[in-house]
């Protein structure tokens, strides 16, 4: 077996030989920021990681998020610190939606030398990166991190300018109490959002006396139809989804199939518009309500400005969760503003009281780090949409 | 439990079931001749969805045309989507499966799971990873009530279709010269060859007419759910491989068979909330176990009882006593009282080692604090009916029609 | 110029085979301290330590897939066993259960879903097992589930095995993800608690790194000794030809389970520090595709070798980030940053919807054309190639010209 050893030989060898490239390549390890002696003035560039997943499932909202930032990158640029001006360089890494690649994302930040981290995209890869950005003490600043977990585990360095899922459990019960639902179905898709918010659903509605059907029905299956039946003998006069579009398209469509008569209600999960195409038609799902996980846009003070810019930059209207990355981006800045200084704990002590002008209107962090505003607020705070038309819209107060 | 509710269970499990024997059929099709499970036939289903929905697409299928262009856009789907799976397959088995003929038969399954992950990563990088939604155009969208149930007209299109295709199927077997040379390769494949017959056409022949019937069936369910995606073939072509391995792998009717047993498991298992039938279920699963590991003689696991039930323990057993000094335990005991000792301590681990199946799978089943089958266990249902099958008859319902020596 | 590298590789080929153990081992060693002198970033730290755990999983699986040639593809199943014992024996949701088992005992505690808002006990805070027993709790754990698996399972056809393992692995997934009074469900289980070995608190990426290399180098001496013993050849036998072995004596189906078992153990031992090292667990991290990757590891090194396995494991785990570095970062950094634009896009963005399509290929191509793997096995080597089939027409026909009588005989 002269043949296989040769082979082997030059395996080992040609490893040996990557892994020795490896080092001399990576030989010099990059360090914060790059000065540029400008003529007018000392001008610095600051590095800022932006923690999110542009491809795999949730690519869109990745996107709106990254795109949300460039602008934010733009806005806030040109800040003083002890006289000297910097400006911000984003630093865009992916971790795929996989909770395995978010620890080697979060380790590719670090490296780069970022002062702190806007990310991650989903509570899931959000855990599993923050004990990394903990133990090198860099904040971290979620715009759409929602699971209550996160800033109840104990990771002082977490912040997040979105609403938890408990507060939009909350209201969405709520609200079909409100509509005078007696019998409720509450279905999910088994993912870890539409869970905790359909646990959150539940405990709200059955709290209230209601009497609760709870369903399942699992991402990336298509047929649904005992579910639906299950629901039929049931004889529901609510029904919420608290997973995404897709499966709402479908769970929806085989309900109206099967001939049953009831509000379909949902999350921020279903409020795409495609959901009129995946439903069998805008006309099966005119009518349904939903809630969204953030403040208003049609309420905030600075959202028509922002959408515009979001607009212009994208050519594409405005993706969900732009805004509240746009703000957590600012509200560092600020925070770096304020306590005249780049160390993480420095930034981390500032956060918690800075009191910010965003696009969402005035935010504060309380000392867990969630966002609240001044007044403070419970399930009001959550917006309501109605689909009209073939489009989600919102129903103002 | 209202009767209509039941009936209603009832016609859609026998829909699903019709679309998992329409790739059923592949699957112990290919058994039969080259005793491969051919890992790819689930994405060869999903393909043939993707290919028609978006050959609607690009056609531009309207809702106002009238209904003879419709339904000529609809046989001009289904021509493009079973030309272009049947070539998929036939490629498949050319440059995949038949240059590692005769290899030790672990190395054609891993090219086969190697296929299949080419293919689903092939449709999210062509048509991306979002849904592939089919235009409604030409969904039949009427329903009428019976028993009062309420059925759509598209379930009876489902089934009617996979009942005449399985008959055209039947009678291709049965029939026909291919047919027979399909039934005698995967009688013997060397024998037939000696008989004059080209194995090798045969075998293109079974791909082609497997895929060309997932298609189809990728087809209908992209009509009955309105959209598929990337993933949708893994888990319809793992169901229907159950299905196949169900009613017997390699026999034609017990694929169809098995296929609505399944369908059936699935929606009566999940809609009735059978949570007493499901407590019996993993019991009689336990006891069946026992029986078969311990007491039938011929049972199919008792080979390995065999091989547990040896009696060196027992022996050690009364070694110990016969060795331990001369004390007031070993006059109590008379050597019949070892024996006893013995024969129930054996008992007593067989019993355990039971128990363990039956806590282990109870587990499986109950871990959630509702007894009731709750329908996030669905998947769950047609993964350990698999696991049951291969466990009690690994040979099927109606029995199992392969090479005799493998 | 030929015969000066065919001079090369013969004195390579020659050289004994410590050497490479040793090059190998020293290179490891030394690894970790190259980003504590400042030359490495750490995110190769964290790359090399993750590998290690795939070395781990795919050194085990070989044993199943390779050695005795049983196709397992619910292997993620034993891993994740591994990583929720971990996760549940030593994270705050350890306490929540207690307190539950406490207060309202065992059955109800693995039944009832608790309020996130449960207040528990001030002195239970904190409360979790040590590391050496949650290690060797994983380990028996994956083992025992290997075991109820095999007992079914392995004397079924061998293609039969696959699927039922795939549907195992399935199972199991959806379990964790169900299992809601335990496993927290999809949201997972976060603040798992560093290990705390006799004093040492191992939290940092290379000190996981030694970590697991001690592990991986006691599991692969381990492996190997068995490889060559008794047991080791009867798992190759099997391999080979079943009847023929069950025949010369080998127990079939005690020395399958064998192999099943330990397989199970490894990777639950690879699950255990992987959940001490990722500090959070959820059953994102357990897809089938993840089963499927790690038999691919074990095609592309070569079945049934485990140097094979190991770099298989190192190159799969490793290569998709070395090649995103490398057009993103190394190439721009020395040549400008407008290097290949086009390819630093490309790279950037489609390189992860290829990724699992190259994998797919690897196998087939492997499959088909080397299926005995970059550092093949000798006797995989001898059953995967078909004898070439001209040759063995020539043969046959050379005797049919014998029998025949040849021409120039009679003449």
């Amino acid at each position: 077996m002269a043949h296989g050893r040769t082979r082997k030989v030059l395996a080992l060898a040609l490893t040996l030989l990557l892994t020795v490239s490896m080092f001399t390549i990576t030989g010099c390890k990059s360090d914060g920021g790059t000065s540029t002696d400008g003529t007018s003035g000392k001008t610095e560039t600051i590095k800022i990681g932006v923690h999110t997943s542009l491809t795999g499932g949730l690519a869109d909202y990745g996107f709106a998020a990254s795109e949300g930032l460039k602008i934010g990158a733009t806005d806030f640029s040109g800040f003083e610190v002890d006289g000297v001006t910097y400006n911000i360089e984003l630093v865009i890494k992916d971790d795929k939606g996989e909770p395995a690649e978010a620890p080697i994302v979060a380790q590719q930040l670090i490296d780069e030398g970022v002062v702190a981290v806007i990310g991650g995209l989903t509570s899931g890869a959000t855990n599993a990166a923050l004990p990394i950005y903990q133990a090198a003490g860099i904040p971290v600043l979620s715009g759409s991190a929602t699971a209550p977990d996160l800033t109840e585990v104990g990771f002082d360095n977490f912040f997040r300018t979105c609403l938890r899922d408990d507060l939009q459990g909350a209201a969405i019960g709520a609200w079909a109490i409100e509509l005078g639902g007696k019998k409720v179905v509450v279905a999910d898709d088994r993912g870890d959002y539409a869970v905790a918010l359909g646990n959150e659903v539940q405990g709200t509605l059955e709290a209230a006396g209601v009497q609760v059907l709870r369903e399942e029905c699992a991402e990336g299956d298509v047929d649904f139809s005992a579910q639906v039946n299950n629901i039929k003998a049931f004889g529901p006069d609510v029904i919420i989804f608290t997973g995404y579009h897709r499966e709402a398209g479908l769970l929806f469509k085989q309900c109206i199939e099967a001939g049953v008569d009831a509000q379909f209600m949902g999350g921020d999960g279903i409020k795409s518009n495609e959901i009129g195409d995946e439903a069998g038609g805008a006309a099966n799902v005119e009518g349904a309500l939903c809630t969204f996980g953030g403040f208003a846009q049609e309420a905030m003070p600075g959202y028509a400005a922002f959408l515009e810019k979001y607009e212009a930059a994208t050519g594409k209207d405005g993706g969900p969760y732009a805004e509240n990355n746009y703000d957590a981006l600012g509200a560092v800045v600020q925070a770096i503003v304020d306590a005249q200084s780049f160390e993480g704990a420095d930034i981390i002590a500032a956060l918690h009281d800075v009191e910010y002008q965003g696009v969402q209107g005035t935010l504060t962090f309380d000392a867990n780090g969630d966002v609240s505003v001044p007044g403070g607020g419970g399930i009001e705070l959550i917006p309501r949409f109605e689909y009209t038309g073939g489009q989600w819209t919102y129903i103002a107060d | 439990m209202a009767l209509e509710h039941v009936f209603s269970l009832t016609v859609s499990g026998v829909t699903v079931g019709m679309i998992y024997a329409l790739i059923a059929l592949g699957y112990t099709m290919v058994y039969g001749v080259l005793q491969l499970i051919n890992f790819a036939h689930g994405e060869v289903f999903a393909v043939g969805g993707y290919i028609a929905a978006s050959t609607l697409i690009w056609a531009g299928i309207d809702d106002g045309m009238p209904l003879w262009v419709k339904v000529a856009y609809f046989a001009l789907a289904v021509l493009v989507s079973v030309a272009v799976t049947a070539t998929l397959g036939w490629l498949i088995e050319r440059l995949a499966y038949r240059p590692l003929r005769g290899r030790s038969r672990i190395i054609p399954l891993l090219s086969a799971i190697g296929v299949s992950i080419i293919l689903q990563n092939l449709l999210i990088v062509i048509f991306g990873p979002e849904p592939m939604i089919m235009p409604t155009a030409i969904v039949p969208s009427g329903s009428f009530e019976l028993f009062g149930a309420r059925i759509r007209v598209l379930q009876v299109v489902i089934i009617v279709t996979s009942l005449l295709l399985m008959a055209l199927l039947t009678w291709i077997v049965k029939g026909t010269r291919m047919g027979k040379a399909m039934r005698a390769t995967s009688q013997d494949r060397e024998a037939a060859e000696m008989m004059g017959i080209e194995t090798n056409r045969t075998i293109s022949f079974t791909f082609v007419m497997g895929s060309a019937l997932a298609a189809v069936g990728g087809f209908l369910v992209a009509m009955y759910y309105g959209s598929l995606q990337y993933d949708t073939g893994f888990l319809y072509g793992l169901k229907s491989f159950t299905a196949a391995v169900l009613g017997g792998i390699g026999n034609i009717p017990g694929a169809v068979v098995g296929s609505l047993v399944l369908g059936l498991a699935e929606t009566w298992g999940v809609g009735l909330r059978l949570g007493l039938l499901a407590w019996l279920f993993v019991a009689g699963f336990g006891l069946g176990l026992y029986f078969q590991f311990w007491r039938a003689p011929r049972g199919r696991v008792a080979h390995i009882a065999e091989e547990f039930r040896t009696p060196a323990y027992e022996r050690q057993l009364l070694n110990v006593y016969r060795l331990a000094p001369y004390s007031a335990t070993k006059t109590i005991l008379s050597k019949r009282t070892d024996a006893l000792v013995a024969v129930s301590a054996r008992h007593a681990m067989r019993l355990m080692t039971g128990n363990l199946f039956l806590l282990g799978f109870a587990l499986l089943f109950f871990a959630n604090s509702d007894v009731q089958f709750s329908s996030k266990w669905q998947h769950v249902i047609s993964f350990s009916v698999l696991m049951a099958i291969l466990m009690f008859r690994p040979s099927g319902i109606l029995g199992e029609h392969i090479q005799e020596k493998v | 110029m030929k015969t000066f590298f065919s001079k090369i590789a013969d004195t390579l080929r020659r050289a004994p085979r410590w050497i490479y153990i040793a090059l190998a081992l020293a290179l490891a060693l030394i690894f970790p301290m190259l980003e504590s002198w400042g030359l490495m970033e750490t995110l190769w730290l964290r790359v090399g330590t993750r590998a290690l755990v795939y070395v781990l999983l795919a050194v085990g699986l070989n044993l199943v897939l390779g050695e005795t040639g049983l196709l397992h593809l619910g292997y993620v199943a034993f891993w994740a066993i591994g990583a929720y014992t971990t996760a549940i024996l030593s994270s705050p949701r350890t306490a929540r259960l207690l307190y539950m088992v406490q207060e309202h005992g065992i059955g109800k505690a693995l039944t009832t879903v608790t309020q996130r808002t449960m207040q528990i006990p001030e002195e239970l805070i904190g409360f979790h097992i040590g590391f050496g027993w949650v290690l060797l709790i994983a380990v028996l754990i994956a083992m025992l589930f290997g075991f109820i698996l095999g007992i079914p399972t392995l004397r079924l056809r061998g293609d039969y095995l696959a699927i039922v393992t795939l549907a195992f692995g399935e199972i199991t997934r959806i379990t964790f993800n169900n299992w809601e009074p335990v496993t927290n469900g999809p949201g997972g289980i976060p603040g798992i608690m560093p290990p705390n070995i006799f004093g040492w608190v191992v939290d940092k990426p290379g000190e996981f790194f030694y970590l697991l290399l001690i592990v991986v180098v006691i599991v692969v001496w381990l492996l190997n000794n068995l490889k060559n013993s008794r047991i080791g050849r009867a798992w190759n036998a099997l391999r080979e030809d079943e009847i023929a072995a069950h025949h010369a004596g080998v127990h079939s189906t005690r020395v399958k389970m064998l192999a099943v078992v330990l397989s199970a153990g490894i990777a639950g031992l690879a699950g255990a520090i992987f959940g001490y090292y990722q500090q959070f667990i959820n059953p994102q991290y357990f897809p089938f595709m993840q089963s499927t990757i790690i038999v691919c590891m074990v095609v592309l090194g070569g079945m049934g070798s485990i140097p094979g396995a190991i770099v298989g494991a190192v190159a799969l785990d490793t290569l998709p980030e070395v090649i995103r570095q490398t057009f993103t970062k190394w190439l721009p950094d020395a040549f400008g940053p407008d290097f290949l634009p086009g390819v630093q896009a490309a790279v950037q963005t489609d390189f992860d919807r290829y990724r699992m399509l190259i994998f797919g290929f690897v196998v087939v191509l492997m499959v088909v054309f080397r299926p005995e793997g970059l550092l093949p096995n000798k006797l995989w080597r001898r059953e995967t190639h078909e004898v070439d089939p001209r040759e063995q027409e020539q043969t046959r026909q050379h005797l049919f010209d014998l029998e025949e009588g040849h021409p120039d005989l009679e003449a």
